[in-house]
């Protein structure tokens, strides 16, 4: 195959105070192709991004397109020069309609006015090239994330771009929403159009990509050839470990006469969940699967009373647990990691110390504070435990990567010595490694007596690690399986047919 | 090895910029004239005089209730009713001075009620006001810049309904010594704004209450969903702003001796606001810098003493004043502390990499 490319970066270098967060990296993209980026949190895969966007400038190294040398010097620009992104999160504005967000910026004139006709047929028209016949005049938060996201790509597509960077679109989308974003990029990779897909979903790599590259600690591991390589040895690759030795876990081990940490007896909270039961003994785990918005999230709420609810009644360790805040939850040994962990969870702005020392320091009440040094002690013994990527404990939250932010909840939460841990979805959005080593953790709590509450969208990882698994359907308890007996495919089933198949399980 | 020091951290920090802005302008009137810093001592008052006192003194009001509105806006609220309170605390004060001005028709030496009430009671009556605003803001979820706005527009009619519309003046004297007494020869505002600057800053930095209102005030929901009472946080804070504006509310009525609901606090709010942020803490709320807020207040007084002593005309002070605050907010914006962190650094690379060679 000729070397046609379209882009070509080569042996770039940046430098971060302190790191090299890139290492005379290599990226190459040619015209219609998919090519994936692969790598762990702080590979430095978003650092090589941003280098090609013009968010950070490059210490080192070239960067051509089409032949041409080029020197981004701001997102502005790289759009300029064909260059486009839609980042993980959706960066639209959601209180204006479809057609406005695909235009803002650059809206066709008339007579000196916004020409808003031709400003929707052309939005109309867009949508319908993505296969979609939605009213764009609609405020873009009434839809779906999915068409946010789609919207979003659209407005990317629609200024001329020859390179289209897509980050981590998929992580909120379902599977037809996934098919159909795949579509999409079929048809743009048709057109001749570069993409670079950034993702953490392996088969969505091995479904979509032509070629894909490593990276791993600011290093190139290698391109590859979708077809030379196996999804084993691309993990291997990216965590430069074996697969093995990562999941190598073993089940909680419940003793049968270990006496119940939690029961829940028919709770419920009107437009949350009706009516639900759990029970959780000493030192299990219990996993929680089914679809997003199938009313696990809100259980979870429920139990930690971020969301009160309204009827039936709680035991925590053998008492009538009263749990109207937070606050009451937390002062009764019950720790919640939430499913946002960015919106709900990290407090940006402050320190890995500060955050850590949270949950604790609310514990005991602002007028008893912990000394800096006891914070310090506390961050120390967390970071090192966790395995948290950090120079310091005095680096703030928002800097660090997802699964370090990740760890540093964890830590917070673990700081208190709960008896019941809960985890919404705690292992979303990061990478292979840290989704491992917190799994080892959740399991390590249990062996020193933690109850876990473990809610995840990834059946393999519920599977691996709990004693029972609950499975949640239309905000319904509709199944409860055993861990050691339960499969992907049963769940599967219970969650598509509901409680029919479930009888003879429960 | 001694540590390096990095002189891009300090230039990166909004404080020293305030230190900057402020040195500026008191150069300016080093050279316009050089008298502006002197400083007298007056042996019938027992205390110092001169323009940097003045400024310190004079700037008491601000610098109390901006202690408060520092913590307001790292919750990333706003109070407008502190000036309206300012009035309330005065109007009570005088109330209870010359409580029935039909039969104490001369103002004199004395007070009706027993001195203790006159202190005590406009601080409490503040306080409850700013209970009331953190019970909007708090349990209704009301917006605080639309709940404090309606006892900033209510407040001055409370206070005029109090005095029955009335201006009392009152010449007790334990009560002058608020605003006008002195203490190791400075004025008496000057000490009651360092005990205030000094138990609130104990207060939020030595418990862990300023980590707590940074927390809520970066991400409520995550404070909360970590065990933090996030309402009863926002309640101290909105009460300790109104009993904090009820102190300057005394000082302002002791000056003059009288209570002016018209007048009395006029702007406060504008001006609490303006020193935090010149102090270098972000309207978004979050982290918040006590010691900034202080220089704030002080940058702003001494703009309007410079205006006053220089005889500019009065109608050009608004402007003028405008305009210095114009330039010290552009100096601290991001992209100039940027600029001169990235300047400050390159130079020392220059210098120690030159000692290397």
């Amino acid at each position: 195959m000729p070397e046609n490319n379209l882009l070509e970066m080569k042996q770039i270098e940046i430098q971060f105070p302190g790191v090299k967060a890139l290492d005379k990296v290599d990226f190459s993209l040619r015209a219609g192709e998919i090519h994936s980026l692969l790598g762990e949190n702080g590979a430095g895969k978003s650092t090589l991004i941003k280098c090609l966007t013009g968010v950070n400038r490059k210490d080192a190294g070239t960067i051509t397109l089409e032949g041409k040398e080029i020197q981004p010097q701001s997102p502005q620009n790289a759009m300029e020069l064909g260059i486009s992104t839609v980042y993980q999160e959706v960066n639209l504005c959601p209180n204006l309609t479809v057609a406005e967000n695909i235009f803002v910026g650059r809206q066709p004139m008339r007579r000196g006015q916004i020409d808003w006709r031709t400003i929707n047929r052309r939005a109309k028209e867009l949508m319908a090239r993505f296969h979609l016949d939605i009213d764009v005049s609609r405020p873009l938060s009434y839809y779906s994330t999915a068409i946010q996201q789609m919207v979003a790509i659209a407005r990317a597509v629609d200024v001329q771009a020859k390179i289209l960077i897509l980050d981590e679109p998929t992580s909120s989308l379902d599977d037809n929403e996934v098919q159909l974003l795949f579509d999409v990029m079929n048809e743009l990779k048709a057109e001749g159009m570069g993409i670079i897909f950034i993702t953490h979903f392996l088969d969505q790599v091995f479904a979509v990509s032509d070629r894909l590259t490593i990276l791993r600690n600011g290093h190139l591991v290698g391109t590859f050839g979708i077809h030379d390589i196996t999804k084993v040895e691309l993990v291997t690759q990216m965590v430069g470990k074996d697969m093995d030795t990562i999941f190598n876990l073993k089940r909680a081990s419940v003793a049968p006469d270990a006496p119940y940490m939690l029961t829940a007896k028919h709770i419920g909270a009107p437009g949350q969940v009706d009516d639900i039961s759990i029970t959780l003994k000493k030192g299990e785990l219990i996993g929680f699967a089914g679809l997003l918005g199938s009313g696990r999230t809100e259980t979870a709420e429920m139990l930690f009373g971020a969301n009160r609810f309204t009827s039936g009644e709680m035991e925590l360790d053998g008492k009538k647990a009263e749990v109207k805040k937070p606050y009451d939850a937390l002062m009764q040994g019950m720790a919640f990691c939430p499913e946002d962990r960015k919106r709900d969870g990290i407090i940006g702005d402050l320190s890995i110390r500060e955050n850590i020392a949270l949950a604790v320091q609310a514990r005991r009440g602002f007028l008893h504070p912990l000394s800096v040094k006891e914070q310090n002690k506390l961050a120390d013994k967390y970071i090192q435990a966790l395995g948290i990527a950090t120079p310091d404990a005095e680096k703030k939250i928002g800097e660090l990567s997802g699964g370090n932010q990740q760890k540093v909840i964890l830590a917070r939460w673990m700081a208190t010595d709960p008896k019941v841990l809960i985890l919404d979805e705690p292992t979303r959005g990061i990478d292979i490694g840290a989704k491992a080593e917190i799994q080892r953790l959740m399991l390590e709590m249990c062996g020193d007596g933690v109850s876990v509450i473990f809610i995840s969208s990834e059946l393999d990882e519920i599977i691996r690690c709990s004693n029972r698994v609950i499975v949640m359907r239309d905000r319904e308890k509709v199944a409860e399986l055993d861990g050691d007996t339960c499969t992907q495919e049963k769940i599967l089933s219970i969650i598509a047919e509901g409680s029919a198949a479930a009888g003879g399980e429960a | 090895m001694k540590k390096k020091f990095d002189f891009s951290v300090l230039a990166r920090s909004k404080v020293t910029w305030a230190v900057v802005a402020e040195a500026l302008i008191l150069l300016v009137c080093l050279f316009v004239r050089p008298d502006f810093f002197s400083i007298s001592y007056q042996p019938t008052t027992e205390m110092l005089y001169g323009n940097l006192i003045d400024i310190v003194n004079r700037s008491s009001e601000i610098t109390i209730i901006a202690m408060g509105m520092t913590l307001v806006i790292a919750l990333g609220g706003t109070d407008l009713s502190v000036g309206a309170l300012v009035a309330v605390s005065g109007a009570i004060a005088l109330k209870f001075l010359r409580w029935d001005v039909t039969i104490y028709n001369t103002p004199g030496d004395y007070t009706v009620y027993p001195f203790i009430l006159v202190l005590v009671v406009p601080l409490a009556v503040c306080t409850l006001m700013g209970l009331f605003n953190g019970f909007l803001i708090a349990k209704a979820d009301i917006q605080p810049i639309i709940a404090t706005l309606i006892l900033m527009v209510c407040g001055r009619g409370i206070a005029q309904i109090l005095t029955n519309g009335k201006q009392f003046t009152t010449q007790y004297s334990p009560f002058r010594v608020i605003g006008q007494g002195s203490f190791l020869f400075l004025p008496m505002p000057i000490i009651i704004t360092a005990i205030v600057v000094a138990a609130v800053a104990l207060f939020v930095r030595k418990t862990a209450f300023g980590t707590f209102v940074e927390a809520v005030g970066i991400n409520r929901k995550a404070a909360r969903l970590s065990g933090i009472n996030a309402q009863l946080i926002i309640f101290i804070v909105y009460a300790l702003t109104g009993f904090l504006s009820g102190i300057s509310g005394m000082i302002y009525s002791s000056r003059i001796m009288s209570n002016d609901s018209n007048n009395a606090g006029l702007n406060f709010e504008m001006d609490a606001i303006l020193a935090v942020v010149i102090g270098g803490t972000s309207m978004t709320g979050g982290k918040f810098s006590l010691l900034g807020t202080v220089l704030g207040s002080i940058i702003i007084r001494t703009i309007v003493n410079l205006v006053y002593y220089f005889g500019i005309a009065s109608e050009a002070t608004m402007a003028f004043k405008a305009v210095i605050i114009a330039v010290v907010i552009v100096l601290q914006s991001e992209p100039v502390r940027n600029y001169f962190a990235k300047h400050s650094k390159a130079r020392q690379n220059l210098v120690s990499g030159g000692a290397r060679g």
